[in-house]
Formats: structure tokens, C-alpha cells, sequence
């Protein structure tokens, strides 16, 4: 009798902590995409963090020195977004490279909190007119 | 170098201890079955000859390293001539396939050890023999799979030293070592566990034998992880000690399972209960630490530390797999002896609050292995992308740790088997005193989040539970002699080292858990531009730019700010954060410099390039309450884990029978 009563509260008590872990999760999943796959599905991503990858789009590097803020336009060169971040840009950031980037749409834009420069070394951008390999380029910001 | 060059020498030595230590498994398997003296003590040497062997590689691996031998392949990829002794020493552990030498030849030391002063007992032969195939396996990895030795050709003329990471601070000499300890510490008690299910010993003996192993293995354990958070604070830059990374998350996990293991272990020794339980505690705690390895070291999952892929993920999954298969079947074959028969008295008890934190600590391994593996998971069933951000593991883990807390301050105050009774009730209503002042005074101070209100409270309910647990032990003594009180406690401090160490121990986690508060739930981060010469302020300090540095070494070139931190106008302290380029390293690494302080650090890290034009420099500036108790509380810890570890020689006469029951709250 006893057994199955401590049996039971073993159960509840991993069952609670299954309710706790399971939201925990669904509320602190960060989807990592690029640009073309957040303009198939907007809506899914409505107020969500998320980490985008992409090419930091040459020519349109800004950074404010006295306020410190950054801007560029993040590519997958199917789809840019324009993308503001708070601080510094890292060492190696610059035109062409490859970034991920964390934070959240707003408006259009996208609100970073966290950048990372990512060397792609397999990955080269395609020439004029070829197809872009989408997969490749997420494989080697990832 | 004339003759044999030390890559060969170094492979002989692998290879040679591989096969010794094949022998200790299969000369000790059959000598355990024929219970054949002479085949086991052979089997014995084998550990001793294995040490032998992994001593010399370890000792050629330095010697090439230290001598800028360039033929020999790891020395090649990861070393550098221009590099201090002291990281040329340590670039054995700097990557993949060194480290795998120094966990291999540590834990040959520990099987050597081990042969060499277990009791001889029906335990030791077969505990001998699973340590030897699980050396089999550490040194297996290292001679076949990543072998460092291999000879290099043409010769390079230098190579690129070891990641500037790893590099920038001396913790790096310190931190694997420790982490390694105590891996290979918590192999002795697994093959002391697996021993007993063999030999259908599965009572406690197998537990008592390995008491100090267990102890000795958590507590290094436990440094390494404070040190491996104290490595990420001096080094990474965000001013922060722990980020959930997979890597961080596989060393915690065998310490959850490991500091469960403990506390279970003394319900077995007392009512023998739990005997199922611990086994499958200590098998979780040692299958924990490959696959821990294996997520680690395979590149299956994405983390700043990953070493990137190869053979050895493939094989510590395969081993994790063997290890589970093999145990899991051990006790279920066993499971006629293993089953509880003993049942819960009451569950109010040190046995039943001893299960519930069991059962807390285990729901916290499964949270955060979960937290770990779940994007790949989520990849494998729906091909995204995704990661497990750290809110996840704080709101799983923060309600967990909660209860922990609560139970480590009553637990000890409940008494074993029997029902509370009235002393109890009085000490509980002070400690709920205690909890209601504790979160009372934070609040007047100005906390209000509820996380940081119940662990003020609960810090101050195990304060209070210490208090009553000492005085219950003294109280009675100064009563009855005519010692005084230092006398008393004096001498209940050198008789009850285990206990006592447990109160040291519980008020090292009351320390912890204070600075994991402050630190995590205060903390201020925020980027500053300051032009050189001027002045800033940040939460209620005056930062002064003074001027730039850069200085020169053969190893590396500093460049940085010198930094003026005061407070209302008085100086606190000069600090001066730069950045290190490392020679033979395009990467430079931003070397914070810290204030420390015993309520709240400052922490500055130049965020911006700072080159000899530039007349400002951007400062990352993060002020951390309480993150030095941290340190401090780790400390304390591993203190506590030492104090319990001592010999108690008073006792010695009567180790057969079980300790005193101790007098609580009376």
C-alpha cells in the first residue's frame, strides 16, 4: 500500500517537473533561419527570438561611434532585411562575410541583441545567375 | 635526435599499454571465474605495468613538447616553440587527442592505485576487472582512433600553438585536470558497483569500500566546474560564468547524478534501502561522463568548446552504449537481490527527504540533458534548426534547485525511520524564523523578485538549520562535562569529520547559491563610449579613460585602456582591460580585467578595436553582485569535501560496525 502511495508521488512529482520542463522549452526555442525562409512564413515567427543567418550585404555597412549603433542589411541573396544592432561590430565583421544574428523582427527590421561572425570557408557565393544553395549556406553559418 | 624518434617511442608506449591493460581484463576475468590467486594478482600488475606505460607516453608527449619537436604530430598541430614552459606543459590537455592521453594515463593511476590499496575482498577482483576494460577503452581511443604520435613529414619549422583561449589564462592549466579527477574518481565506484551485481554481493559493502573514491571523485568534480565557471569569467569577455553550452551542461549532468549518488548511499548504509537505485545512480553518473564526451567531441551538437568531429564521438557512443547495455542487464539479472524489501517508515525521515532530493536531482539531470539534446531532436523529426536559449534551463532547473535547498536545510534535521516529534516542530518554527527575517530584510533592501526573496530565505532556513544542527550536538555535551564550549566543538569537529564535512559542504552551497543569486539576477551590462581622457558613469561609479598601452612579448602583444574606477571621487582601483594577439594566432582574444570585490565586481572588456588614432575606446562594463561568493562558496566546498575526507583516527577501532547514531536537535 505504502509503496504504491510513494509510487504515486513519485509519479506527480515527475509529472510536474515534465509541465515545467515542457513549457520551459516551447516558450525558449530559438529557430535558426535565413532571410528567404523567414519571408515564406512571417507570422511564424511574429515575436519570437530567433538566430538569422546570412551575408552582411556589401555598401550598406553604417556604425554610429558616438551612439554605437549598428546597421547593416543581412542577405541570402533571395531575400535582405535590414537589420539594427546595439554596440560594437566584432573584429572580423565586414561586407561579405558570413553572420548570425540574434533577436527578434520589428517592423521589418531586425532588432539584434547578439551578433557572431561566422567564417564560411566551404561556402562561396554563387556567381551572377546561378542558383543559390540554400542548404550549403545555412550548413556553414550554423 | 638519433635513433628511435620520440613519435615512435611514444606509440610503443600506447600500444604497450593497451595490451597490459587487456590483460588485466581478460587475465582478470578468468582468474575471477577460477578464483585462481596467481592469474589475478598477474592481472593486478597489469595495472601497475599500465601505469608504467602511460606514465612514458605522457612523459614522451612532454619531452617532444618541451623540446619543440615538430616530427611528432600533435606537437606539430597544437604547440608552438615561441610559447612559455608552463603552456607548453599544458598543451598536452589544450586539444582532442593529448587531452585523451591525460584522461587515459589518469585514470591508469587510479586503476594502479587501486589494485594497489584495496582491501582484498570477493569485491576486488571483478572491481579491478571493469576498470581495466574501461582503461582498455581510454587507451584504445588515444593509440588507434586519434593517435597523437603519428610522425610528421617534411617537418614544419614551428606550429600554431594551442587556441588563444586556452592560452590567455593559467586556469587552463588547472580545469581539465581537475575535470578529468573527477571522471576517472567516479569510475572506481561504478566498477565497484558492477563488481557487486557480478558476484551477487549487491548489499552495501560495495558502497562503504568505495566511500572515499565517491568523495574524492564528486569533489573534484565539483572544483572542476567552479573552476571551468571561473575560467569563462576571466577569459570569455561577457563578464558571466555559466551560458548553459553543451559542454558546461555535460559536466553538470554526472554531478547532479553524482551528488544524488551520495546522499543515497547513506540510506543504503543505514536502512538498506535503495540498493537498485544507487547502482543505477553511479551507472547514470559514469554513462554521463561518454556521453557527455561523445556529444562534446562528435560535433553533434554546436557549441563554443567543441574540438569539431572525428572517430571519437562514434566511439564514445558505441561505449556508452556497451556501458549501458552491460549494466542495465547486470540489474536486471540481479534483480531478485537487488529489489527493495525494506520499506519507507515515514516519509517525513532523513530517508524520505533524502529520496525526494534524489528524485529533485534527478528531474533536474533529465531537464538539462533534455535542454541538451533537443535540437537534436528537433532536426532529426523536422529538419529546423533550432537552439535551446538559457531561459529554458533556468526555468526548468531554478524551481528544482528551490526545493533543493529547502530539503537540504530539514533533511538533516529529521531523524532516521522514525516520525517527527516535538523537537523537531521547535526547530523547524526557528528556521521559518530564520527564512521570514532572511526575506524580510531583502525586501526592506529593496529585492523583490521571487526567485531572489526564496533563495535570500532559504540561504537563511540552512543557516539557521546549521546553527540547530551544531547546537544540537554541542549543547548537550557542554551540559554534561565540564569542557567548554570551544573544547566541545572542537572535539565534535575531529570525531564526526563525514558529518561535519557535510555542514561545511551544505554552507559552501548556501554560498553558491547567495552569488549564483546576486550575479544572475542583479547583474548590470551595458557598452560605454569613453573618449580618452574623459570621465563616465555607470551605476553610481565614475569611470576616467586615462590613457592607451601596448605591450610586447615574444608570445603575444597587448594593446589596451587604462581605466580610472572610482566611487563619489575616491579611487577604487586602476584597471587596465586589452586585447591579446597571440603569435601564430590570427585571433585576438579581448582580456577582461576584473575588480573583485565582496558584494559587487566590476568588470571592464575593450569591445572596440583600439588602434593609435582612435581617441575613444568602447568598454563593455558589467557590475556583478555577489559573484565572487561564488568562487569563495566553491572553496568552501571542496574544503568541506576535504575536512570529510581525512582520516578519523578516534574511529578507526570501530569501522566494523556502523557510526553512532547521531543525537539530533535534542
Amino acid at each position: 500500500m505504502k509503496r504504491w502511495i510513494y509510487g504515486l508521488l513519485g509519479v506527480g512529482v515527475l509529472v510536474f517537473a515534465g509541465v515545467l520542463i515542457q513549457r520551459a522549452l516551447s516558450d525558449s526555442l530559438v529557430y535558426f533561419i535565413l532571410p528567404s525562409e523567414y519571408a515564406a512564413d512571417p507570422g511564424d515567427y511574429q515575436d519570437r527570438r530567433i538566430r538569422l543567418g546570412g551575408i552582411v550585404s556589401p555598401g550598406t555597412v553604417a556604425f554610429d561611434d558616438t551612439e554605437l549603433r549598428l546597421a547593416f542589411e543581412v542577405t541570402d541573396s533571395l531575400e535582405t532585411y535590414p537589420v539594427r544592432h546595439f554596440g560594437t561590430p566584432p573584429e572580423l565583421f565586414q561586407e561579405n562575410t558570413g553572420v548570425v544574428i540574434e533577436g527578434r523582427f520589428e517592423d521589418g527590421v531586425f532588432v539584434s541583441d547578439n551578433l557572431l561572425v561566422k567564417h564560411s570557408e566551404v561556402y562561396e557565393a554563387p556567381k551572377d545567375g546561378e542558383p543559390v544553395d540554400i542548404e550549403a549556406l545555412k550548413d556553414t553559418l550554423q | 635526435m638519433t635513433g628511435m624518434g620520440l613519435g615512435p617511442l611514444g606509440n610503443a608506449a600506447l600500444l604497450l599499454a593497451l595490451a597490459f591493460s587487456l590483460w588485466g581484463v581478460i587475465g582478470g576475468a578468468i582468474g575471477a571465474i577460477r578464483r585462481d590467486a596467481r592469474l589475478l594478482t598477474s592481472a593486478r600488475m597489469a595495472a601497475y605495468a599500465t601505469f608504467l606505460a602511460m606514465t612514458a607516453a605522457v612523459a614522451v608527449m612532454e619531452i617532444a613538447l618541451l623540446t619543440d619537436d615538430f616530427s611528432v604530430s600533435y606537437v606539430a598541430e597544437t604547440s608552438r616553440s615561441t610559447s612559455p614552459t608552463w603552456v607548453k606543459v599544458v598543451t598536452l590537455w589544450a586539444a582532442l587527442e593529448g587531452s585523451l592521453v591525460l584522461w587515459g594515463w589518469l585514470l591508469s593511476g587510479y586503476w594502479a592505485l587501486l589494485s594497489f590499496v584495496a582491501p582484498n575482498t570477493p569485491l576486488r577482483p571483478w572491481a579491478l576487472t571493469v576498470m581495466a576494460g574501461v582503461q582498455t577503452f581510454f587507451v584504445g581511443v588515444p593509440a588507434i582512433l586519434t593517435p597523437p604520435f603519428q610522425t610528421v613529414s617534411p617537418i614544419p619549422m614551428d606550429g600554431p600553438g594551442p587556441n588563444p583561449l586556452l592560452q590567455n589564462h593559467w586556469m587552463m592549466a588547472v580545469h581539465p585536470v581537475l575535470m578529468y579527477l573527477g571522471f576517472v574518481g567516479l569510475t572506481v565506484p561504478f566498477a565497484y558497483a558492477m563488481a557487486a551485481l557480478i558476484t551477487r554481493l549487491p548489499g552495501s559493502e560495495w558502497m562503504t569500500q568505495t566511500r572515499r573514491w565517491t568523495l574524492i571523485g564528486w569533489g573534484f568534480l565539483t572544483a572542476a566546474i567552479i573552476a571551468g565557471g571561473w575560467w569563462s569569467y576571466e577569459v570569455l569577455g561577457w563578464g558571466g560564468y555559466w551560458a548553459w553550452d553543451p559542454v558546461e551542461n555535460v559536466s553538470f549532468l554526472p554531478w547532479l547524478t553524482a551528488t544524488a549518488f551520495i546522499h543515497g548511499v547513506q540510506v543504503q548504509e543505514r536502512r538498506r534501502m535503495l540498493k537498485a537505485w544507487n547502482l543505477l545512480l553511479i551507472t547514470l553518473t559514469f554513462s554521463l561522463t561518454l556521453l557527455g564526451t561523445f556529444l562534446t567531441r562528435s560535433g553533434v551538437v554546436s557549441s563554443v568548446h567543441a574540438f569539431g568531429d572525428g572517430p571519437v564521438g562514434p566511439a564514445f557512443l558505441v561505449f556508452f552504449l556497451i556501458v549501458m547495455a552491460f549494466s542495465l542487464g547486470l540489474v536486471a539479472w540481479r534483480w531478485d537481490q537487488v529489489r527493495d524489501r525494506a520499506d519507507l517508515d515515514h516519509p517525513v525521515s532523513r530517508e524520505g527527504a533524502i529520496l525526494a532530493g534524489n528524485v529533485l536531482l534527478l528531474a533536474m539531470t533529465f531537464a538539462v540533458l533534455l535542454g541538451t539534446i533537443f535540437p537534436l531532436i528537433v532536426e532529426a523529426f523536422t529538419g529546423d534548426k533550432v537552439t535551446v536559449g538559457a531561459p529554458f534551463f533556468d526555468q526548468a532547473s531554478l524551481p528544482l534547485w528551490m526545493g533543493v535547498l529547502f530539503l537540504m536545510g530539514v533533511g538533516p534535521l529529521l531523524p532516521w525511520r522514525r516520525a517527527p516529534d516535538q523537537t523537531l516542530r521547535s526547530n523547524l518554527a526557528w528556521m521559518l524564523g530564520a527564512a521570514a527575517v532572511g526575506a524580510a530584510v531583502a525586501a526592506a533592501f529593496g529585492i523583490r523578485g521571487v526567485y531572489p526573496l526564496l533563495t535570500i530565505a532559504l540561504s537563511a532556513w540552512n543557516l539557521a538549520s546549521l546553527t540547530l544542527l551544531i547546537l544540537g550536538a554541542v549543547v548537550p555535551r557542554v551540559r554534561i562535562g565540564t569542557r567548554s564550549v570551544a573544547q566541545v566543538l572542537r572535539s565534535y569537529a575531529f570525531e564526526n569529520r563525514r558529518r561535519f564535512g557535510s555542514m561545511i559542504v551544505h554552507f559552501g552551497v548556501v554560498v553558491l547559491a547567495l552569488g549564483i543569486m546576486g550575479s544572475s539576477a542583479y547583474r548590470l551590462d551595458e557598452q560605454i563610449r569613453v573618449d580618452f581622457g574623459a570621465t563616465t558613469t555607470f551605476a553610481g561609479l565614475e569611470l576616467t579613460a586615462v590613457d592607451r598601452f601596448m605591450e610586447r612579448t615574444d608570445q603575444r602583444i597587448s594593446a589596451g585602456a587604462v581605466v580610472d574606477v572610482a566611487r563619489n571621487g575616491t579611487p577604487l582601483a586602476t584597471l587596465r582591460p586589452r586585447i591579446n594577439t597571440f603569435a601564430g594566432q590570427q585571433m585576438t582574444v579581448p582580456t577582461p580585467a576584473v575588480l573583485y570585490r565582496p558584494l559587487y565586481d566590476i568588470y571592464l572588456n575593450v569591445s572596440s578595436s583600439i588602434g593609435p588614432g582612435q581617441e575613444f575606446v568602447v568598454l563593455r562594463v558589467v557590475r556583478s553582485p555577489l559573484v565572487t561568493w561564488i568562487w569563495v562558496g566553491g572553496f568552501i566546498v571542496a574544503l568541506g569535501t576535504l575536512y570529510a575526507l581525512t582520516p578519523n583516527r578516534r574511529r578507526v577501532a570501530v569501522t566494523s560496525r556502523a557510526g553512532p547514531e547521531e543525537p539530533v536537535g535534542t
